[in-house]
């Protein structure tokens, strides 16, 4: 017996209620240090408190997230359907792209620092070099994936080249674009707030190394809170997207 | 008989290097007058499939010439020829009715015009009431049903039907033939109907040609001297058995070399 889709969203909702009533209570019976884990009431309270830093902290983490994003997403899905589309540049490619994908780039991050300074432009191309490969694979993916069917289809109807780019391609490969917007998109947070805490001026990953110094753990936590927050959010935008280009998918 | 609608004169067709060569089709010389109804059958790989693309004008002939109502194929000509596939092929996030007006929509038909002569194909081709359902909701037998919507939706004189009830199962083929008989008797197309079922081959058409094994030569033109309309009960007629036997020789000799 299958249970109805409602019971199961009941479960899931108590599930995280479950969760946040767990990391309130943990920490006040002591079976959690506080200075591991500060009750979420007390995060928030830090959140509150010293709203004006942390909020003042999101439009700099914001704007790398967009600008490394933009760079992202926009390079590596237009490269992705280019190197898709060609088999020749799939065999050429793949292989460097693969190895290059085992690279642990976050070794990199202190020479984008001398590159590139203290600032968002540091931020900014590190989290692009480390979404920037998985995006473009994805969008690879899904380009190679297509059947030639529908084309050849298009063009027995008297299809124009552009046409088919236009009423084929494109359509036919949203599915594989917005799946590598979610990828890129959730590379991208980590690699900001990573690059903020490894070293910068600002931002949430900046305040969140900040307050572990002065091992002012709610203000660690206020600062997880937030970040939570800003993955969750473009979790939720995403599938609400790919809901929206089921449709598009082929074999349907 | 009117005068040939397609004539297929002297083609061949070779693929690959000098070296590696391998030719498809050879001498291949056909007449087919307009409304004809001609089924292609022969053992596997011998150019069934590169003969309806050379007439479809997908690809050119390496020599010789296809003129479809007196013009060479060296394009597709969708308004003179419309191509149904083995799969459906539709555009699996358009509507039924939307794939079917398709074709028009690229060649810049207004829209209005091209959905009200789709909805009048859906009807031909029994799917009335379905013009909206996204192909994922329909069946197998519905989705070809579309294909050959959108196959006929420009008028075309001539059809090409490339084994387009392969991936079907064996009960809707036949209902699906019958259907495609309806049809053709109402709208009185030229077709070409490739397949693989001899008894699909000889139950829908006027004249079976056979082809023999690579390179594909014309080895019979068989003429299907079965009255119409066409009923279940004749494939277990004498007449048909016959037909069916004449033409199986060939294939079988082909396919055990």
């Amino acid at each position: 017996m299958t249970w109805p889709e409602r019971h199961l969203r009941l479960c899931q909702a108590m599930l995280y209620v479950a969760i946040l009533a767990a990391w309130e209570i943990l920490p006040r019976t002591g079976l959690l240090p506080r200075l591991f884990v500060p009750p979420l009431s007390e995060a928030l309270g830090a959140l509150v408190t010293d709203r004006r830093e942390y909020l003042g902290s999101l439009p700099t983490t914001f704007g790398e997230i967009l600008a490394s994003y933009a760079i992202v997403c926009g390079g590596g899905i237009l490269l992705g359907q280019l190197v898709g589309s060609s088999a020749t540049a799939r065999r050429m490619l793949l292989p460097v792209l693969r190895s290059a994908y085992a690279v642990p780039l976050v070794v990199l991050y202190p020479v984008m620092m001398v590159w590139f300074g203290l600032g968002s432009q540091s931020k900014i191309a590190f989290a692009s070099i480390y979404a920037f490969v998985p995006t473009m694979l994805t969008a690879v993916a899904g380009v190679a994936a297509l059947s030639p069917a529908l084309g050849e289809t298009a063009r027995a109807f008297g299809a124009t080249r552009a046409q088919q780019i236009l009423y084929i391609s494109l359509p036919a490969s949203l599915p594989s674009i917005v799946a590598a917007l979610r990828l890129g998109g959730a590379l991208v947070i980590v690699g900001v707030i990573v690059a903020q805490m490894l070293g910068a001026a600002d931002g949430l990953g900046f305040l969140i190394t900040r307050h572990r110094t002065l091992l002012n753990s709610p203000g660690v936590y206020a600062g997880i809170v937030l970040v939570l927050l800003i993955t969750g959010m473009h979790e939720i935008l995403l599938r609400r997207l790919e809901r929206r280009v089921a449709a598009y998918r082929q074999g349907a | 008989m009117s005068r040939a609608l397609v004539a297929i004169r002297g083609v061949s067709q070779r693929f690959g290097a000098d070296g590696g060569a391998v030719t498809a089709l050879e001498s291949i010389d056909l007449e087919i007058p307009n409304g004809q109804f001609v089924s292609v059958v022969g053992p596997s790989g011998c150019g069934k499939s590169t003969l309806l693309s050379l007439v479809a004008g997908l690809r050119l002939p390496s020599s010789g010439t296809v003129l479809c109502d007196g013009e060479p194929m060296a394009a597709p000509m969708p308004r003179k020829v419309g191509m149904i596939f083995q799969e459906a092929n539709l555009l699996p996030w358009l509507s039924a009715v939307d794939n079917v007006a398709f074709p028009l929509k690229l060649r810049h038909v207004a829209k209005a015009e091209r959905l009200a002569a789709a909805r009048r194909m859906l009807e031909l081709t029994g799917l009335a009431g379905f013009e909206d359902r996204l192909p994922h909701q329909l069946s197998g037998g519905m989705k070809q049903r579309v294909s050959i919507a959108r196959g006929l939706v420009q008028n075309p004189a001539v059809l090409l039907m490339d084994e387009p009830f392969a991936s079907l199962d064996e009960q809707t083929r036949m209902v699906l033939g019958d259907e495609l008989l309806r049809i053709w008797s109402e709208t009185r197309k030229t077709v070409i109907f490739v397949t693989h079922s001899l008894n699909e081959a000889v139950y829908l058409a006027d004249r079976v040609i056979v082809l023999s094994a690579r390179p594909g030569r014309v080895v019979d033109d068989v003429d299907v001297d079965l009255t119409r309309p066409r009923s279940f009960a004749m494939t277990a007629g004498e007449r048909f058995g016959i037909l069916k036997d004449r033409i199986w020789q060939h294939i079988k000799s082909a396919e055990r070399r």
